[in-house]
């Protein structure tokens, strides 16, 4: 049976007290337990794999195969550590999630958990979230005062228990090894990997880290089934996904789209044209660490981890930054690579060498003007900086980088030196 | 005197590491205890808090050091933390910024003589779609402009 | 036989090693050499400084070859043009904000950033903007000195404290390219181990207090040799220019000490260079007369003959080599036919040892001493004259004073109350200027090395012992004991 609702994650947004146990259970929530509990573990992994479920954090990890790399021989606990550290610019879809629907989250929690055999789960939230972290807290309160949470939930002879974790200020936390080390009381610096996670995550011991977003859409396909889930998205990219849109459009906001979703329709459609009647020049479809897009590629790209892939770029976290003609690319591209020098952790010498670099040559650049083999040197400094570092921060400011250079040169050639006037044009 | 929990923040610590299989896994959450309490993370909150969790004071510096929400000053009662990352900054967060300088008459990480008011920026809030967005303590305010950053600033007392 | 159950290609080359082994650890068992900052062998691999980057056949992306453990039929390329590039491009992200004062630079001469330059960069800097300015002048204490803009970040440093030390007394502050080394504010070093953070940085942030600005590495030669300080054995190398000792650095023996030693070893060299008893003298009236090594030999022959022999006692040493302690209890038992076999040893106030490298003995060899049946000295026993090797522990030289009993001889290295009360005084020379063995605390028999020869007059024991033997089978003059009081020192 599937029901007639078009959305799959944020159908409780915006309704009074969507936060609410309450409100929660009037509208359907905590249904796919009692199916739950009627399951095998492994038939649970198996729905989820048959989903096509990807994981919405930015890489786009099939989840239940993500699920079945635990092994359950080890002796030693399983965790499950739900990612709400969302920090990549651009992305606040987790934020609505925690702040509207929270139940939805914890749902999704005991579905994981009972998947992948984990008695205890951690939520790791941004230090900067207040409301999002009230929200869950209490809702965590709530499930545990009706023994949903605890021992024993839904008298289903299950045990969970889960613990909010706040996070403190630190972008990579967010990339899933450098989280685990942030819950243990450490720096949050990547681990190498080999071994995974999976295998040796948290306190040593098997974990899955799960973004809050995935997580929010398996009550669903538990309820529903992964066929169900398969109407919406595409036959590679099913499902729907949670869009944050941002930057110069009249209406900003998250959508939840099926994947597969038109670029154009989302910016024109859904959030009322690019601000102020200007002319489109450029978009960052998956969050800013992603190769950004001109107005050319948004006329036929599709929101969908193919069609991003064929143009370039990736869906990455759905955030969708757009931009308009007024916006020097050069001047944007300055504020990511101070992003990503201020959040480079500092293990990887190319990392935390080269992003400083990057941002002091922009700022040069900027303020008076650079040279061709100035262009030279950021590509080179680029390459060198991607795909040779413990986790991808490197590689989120290389992209955009090197894809900023190539799709918008004449913003750069702007500012050679001799051309200070124009290079005055800034933003807006 | 010895730095030392209230009662009430010493509960709160003994709940949160029954929660860990490991001390120092309570690292952050007794830093914000510590933070919440003495309203900043001094030398000597470190070494308690290194103490309580048998942890080195050197990794307590490094993990304080790491993290950007822990003041090692205190900071203005009010502290006013603006995003500066591409969303806010495509609407308008730079001018923002420069109309609370001028307003303050303090520059980034400075406090007001007064002790009230603390200015800094910070990387992406999450807040993009309601940009430009500020911080303040750890209350968001958003889809700023100047005239709504007066009226926020006249509210607080 | 060490089990050998991966076989892997490296530039080429096959090479068998264990389960687990990284393929850096691989290379080095190849005979090929991976660049790399951040790995040390004593260490935990961390994978950060990307120097050792490698490629393997079929991976989409190049690896951490200190970190990546080897698989069956794994075919790596360590030479390819990528590699290099990639060498070159993490030689120049390190140099960026590097502050490239190699002239003032203790380091210079050892430093891997030289050394690797050469190698893989040697290109102009591309770098035009404001490097990070940092602390260049810290004192971590411990006579470690920190130079914050010249640290790679490798964290070598802090896990010699965590791994070999055992205390976290070091980390990395702040992040990204403001990343920097240091201890909790205002809090010096305090382990006994800290000294190897030195040895072990790769470049020129740690250096040593005691030896910067003392001489320019390139000048000193090394001699392999085993450290006095206790009774571990830690096998040290000597470092020196002509007749002088300016610092010890550990030297790997997995047996014994692995890549380390303690501080207490790493100082303790000073008495090579100050204090030197150079000439042989004799006491006459009180006064200190210099004479020349047969004059000394003929004046303790003649000591000696003013009684029987088999009356005088024997004090050895465990600070002194199985050679020369041999020699002695050869003497004594043969020559003088003495039953008054001692030692004396080194002694300090509150002696540290742990469960590491530090023992409570601080004297190489007790374990050769009572292998050759010496006897502590607090059980002296009526003797006319004690024969005395390096020195005397205050409680030994209280007893011999208390008995009343006069040191006829010493053989000893550096001035010492036990020498200033002697009738006649033979320079040795130290362990650094002899070849010989030590015992240490598990039985273990290591070699040392004469880093250069014996300083000015000294000569091993076992010569002028040979020279008194010949002495005392002639009729030389004898003289009376009473003829040299106690001297004044006592």
């Amino acid at each position: 049976m599937v029901p007639s609702m078009s959305l799959i994650l944020t159908n409780r947004v915006g309704q009074p007290e969507s936060y609410t146990l309450q409100v929660f259970e009037k509208t359907g929530g905590y249904q796919s337990v009692k199916k739950l509990f009627s399951l095998q573990p492994n038939q649970v992994i198996d729905e989820v794999k048959n989903s096509g479920l990807r994981g919405r954090g930015g890489a786009g990890f099939s989840a239940g195969l993500k699920w079945s790399f635990v092994p359950q021989d080890t002796g030693k606990p399983v965790y499950l550590c739900v990612n709400a550290d969302e920090s990549e610019p651009g992305t606040f879809k987790d934020r609505l999630l925690l702040e509207d629907d929270p139940h939805q989250l914890i749902e999704g929690i005991i579905i994981a958990c009972y998947a992948i055999r984990s008695h205890t789960a951690y939520i790791y939230i941004r230090g900067e979230f207040d409301l999002p972290c009230q929200r869950i807290r209490s809702a965590v309160a709530e499930a545990y005062a009706k023994g949903y949470l605890g021992k024993n939930i839904f008298k289903s002879g299950y045990d969970l228990d889960v613990t909010i974790h706040r996070g403190a200020g630190a972008y990579i936390c967010g990339e899933e090894t450098a989280l685990l080390e942030s819950l243990e009381g450490k720096k949050g610096q990547p681990r190498i990997k080999p071994p995974f996670p999976a295998v040796v995550g948290l306190f040593g011991s098997p974990t899955v880290i799960n973004n809050v977003e995935t997580l929010s859409a398996l009550p669903f396909i538990i309820n529903h089934g992964a066929a169900a889930y398969r109407r919406f998205g595409t036959e590679k990219s099913p499902g729907t996904k949670l869009f944050s849109v941002s930057g110069h459009v009249n209406k900003p906001g998250v959508l939840e789209k099926p994947l597969g979703y038109p670029l154009k329709d989302l910016i024109e459609k859904d959030c009322g044209g690019v601000l102020g009647g200007k002319r489109l020049k450029a978009v960052v479809p998956g969050g800013s660490s992603v190769p950004v897009l001109n107005a050319q590629d948004v006329e036929t790209v599709k929101l969908d981890y193919e069609s991003l892939m064929q143009h370039g770029s990736m869906l990455g976290s759905g955030g969708v930054i757009v931009l308009h003609e007024g916006v020097d690319m050069l001047w944007a591209l300055r504020n990511l690579s101070r992003f990503y020098a201020h959040e480079s952790c500092g293990q990887c010498t190319p990392c935390r060498e080269g992003s400083g670099w990057v941002d002091k040559i922009l700022v040069r650049f900027l303020r008076e003007g650079g040279t061709s083999a100035d262009i030279e040197l950021l590509k080179d400094i680029s390459n060198n900086m991607m795909g040779k570092t413990i986790c991808v921060l490197a590689d989120a400011l290389a992209m955009p980088v090197l894809s900023y250079l190539k799709k918008f040169p004449e913003d750069f050639a702007a500012h050679f030196r001799g051309k200070t006037a124009q290079a005055q044009m800034h933003v807006l | 005197m010895t730095m030392e929990f209230s009662p009430e923040n010493k509960k709160k610590l003994a709940e949160i590491l029954s929660r860990y299989p490991t001390k120092q896994a309570a690292l952050l959450p007794t830093l914000w205890l510590a933070q919440g309490e003495f309203g900043f993370i001094s030398q000597e909150t470190m070494e308690y808090v290194a103490g309580l969790l048998d942890i080195s004071p050197a990794h307590v510096y490094g993990v304080v050091t790491f993290y950007t929400m822990f003041h090692r000053k205190p900071p203005g009662k009010y502290n006013l933390q603006v995003c500066r990352t591409l969303s806010c900054a495509l609407r308008g967060s730079e001018s923002l910024l420069d109309h609370l300088k001028k307003k303050l008459g303090i520059g980034e990480n400075e406090t007001t003589p007064d002790g009230k008011f603390s200015l800094c920026t910070v990387e992406c809030l999450a807040s993009c779609g309601t940009a430009p967005a500020m911080m303040v303590n750890q209350k968001y305010f958003e889809n700023l402009d100047a005239s709504k950053v007066d009226e926020i600033l006249n509210g607080l007392k | 036989m060490i089990m050998t159950d991966i076989t892997l290609t490296i530039d080429g080359k096959q090479v068998a090693v264990p389960k687990g082994t990284s393929i850096l650890q691989a290379a080095i068992t190849a005979g090929i050499t991976i660049p790399h900052y951040c790995w040390h062998p004593g260490l935990k691999a961390v994978g950060n400084c990307r120097m050792c980057l490698v490629q393997v056949e079929k991976w989409p992306k190049p690896v951490a070859s200190c970190v990546q453990p080897v698989s069956e039929g794994m075919v790596v390329k360590t030479s390819t043009d990528e590699i290099t590039k990639i060498r070159k491009s993490v030689m120049e992200f390190l140099l960026i904000n590097h502050p490239l004062d190699c002239p003032t630079c203790d380091q210079a001469g050892e430093c891997r950033l030289q050394d690797y330059y050469m190698n893989y960069d040697e290109v102009p800097s591309r770098f035009a903007e404001e490097k990070v300015s940092k602390n260049k002048m810290i004192d971590l204490g411990a006579n470690v000195m920190l130079d914050q803009e010249r640290c790679i970040a490798c964290t070598r440093c802090i896990r010699v404290c965590q791994e070999v030390a055992g205390v976290d007394e070091l980390t990395l502050a702040n992040r990204g390219d403001h990343t920097m080394i240091t201890t909790f504010p205002g809090k010096k070093l305090s382990n006994p181990y800290a000294g190897n953070t030195i040895d072990v940085c790769p470049v020129g942030a740690l250096t040593n207090k005691d030896f910067r600005f003392k001489k320019r590495v390139w000048f000193l030669e090394r001699t392999p040799s085993v450290c006095p300080g206790c009774s571990r054995g830690c096998n040290i190398e000597i470092h020196h220019e002509e007749l002088k000792v300016y610092r010890l650095l550990p030297r790997y023996n997995p047996e014994v000490n692995n890549y380390w030693i303690c501080d207490e070893g790493r100082y303790g060299y000073k008495f090579i260079n100050e204090d030197r008893i150079l000439r042989p003298r004799i006491l006459e009236k009180n006064i200190s007369h210099l004479v020349s090594s047969d004059e000394a030999v003929d004046r303790l022959a003649g000591l000696m003959k003013g009684g029987a022999l088999d009356e005088i006692g024997v004090v050895a040493n465990a600070q002194e080599t199985n050679e020369t302690l041999q020699a002695l209890a050869d003497f004594a038992k043969t020559v003088l036919k003495t039953r008054h076999l001692y030692f004396s040893r080194r002694e300090v106030e509150n002696p540290v040892s742990d469960n590491f490298l530090m023992t409570a003995d601080k004297n190489p060899n007790q374990a050769f001493v009572d292998k050759l049946g010496f006897r502590p000295l607090s059980t002296l026993k009526e003797v006319r004259g004690l024969l005395v090797l390096n020195s005397l522990s205050p409680a030994d030289m209280k007893k011999v004073i208390e008995k009343k009993v006069p040191i006829l001889g010493i053989w000893a290295s550096n001035e010492n109350p036990a020498a200033h009360s002697s009738a006649v005084v033979f320079p040795i020379p130290t362990y650094a200027e002899q070849e010989g063995h030590f015992t240490n605390v598990r039985g273990l028999t290591q070699k040392i090395t004469a880093a250069y020869p014996p300083r000015g007059e000294a000569r091993l024991v076992s010569e002028t012992l040979e020279e008194l033997t010949e002495r005392l089978q002639t009729n030389a003059r004898s003289y009376t004991q009473n003829s040299y009081p106690l001297s004044p020192h006592l």
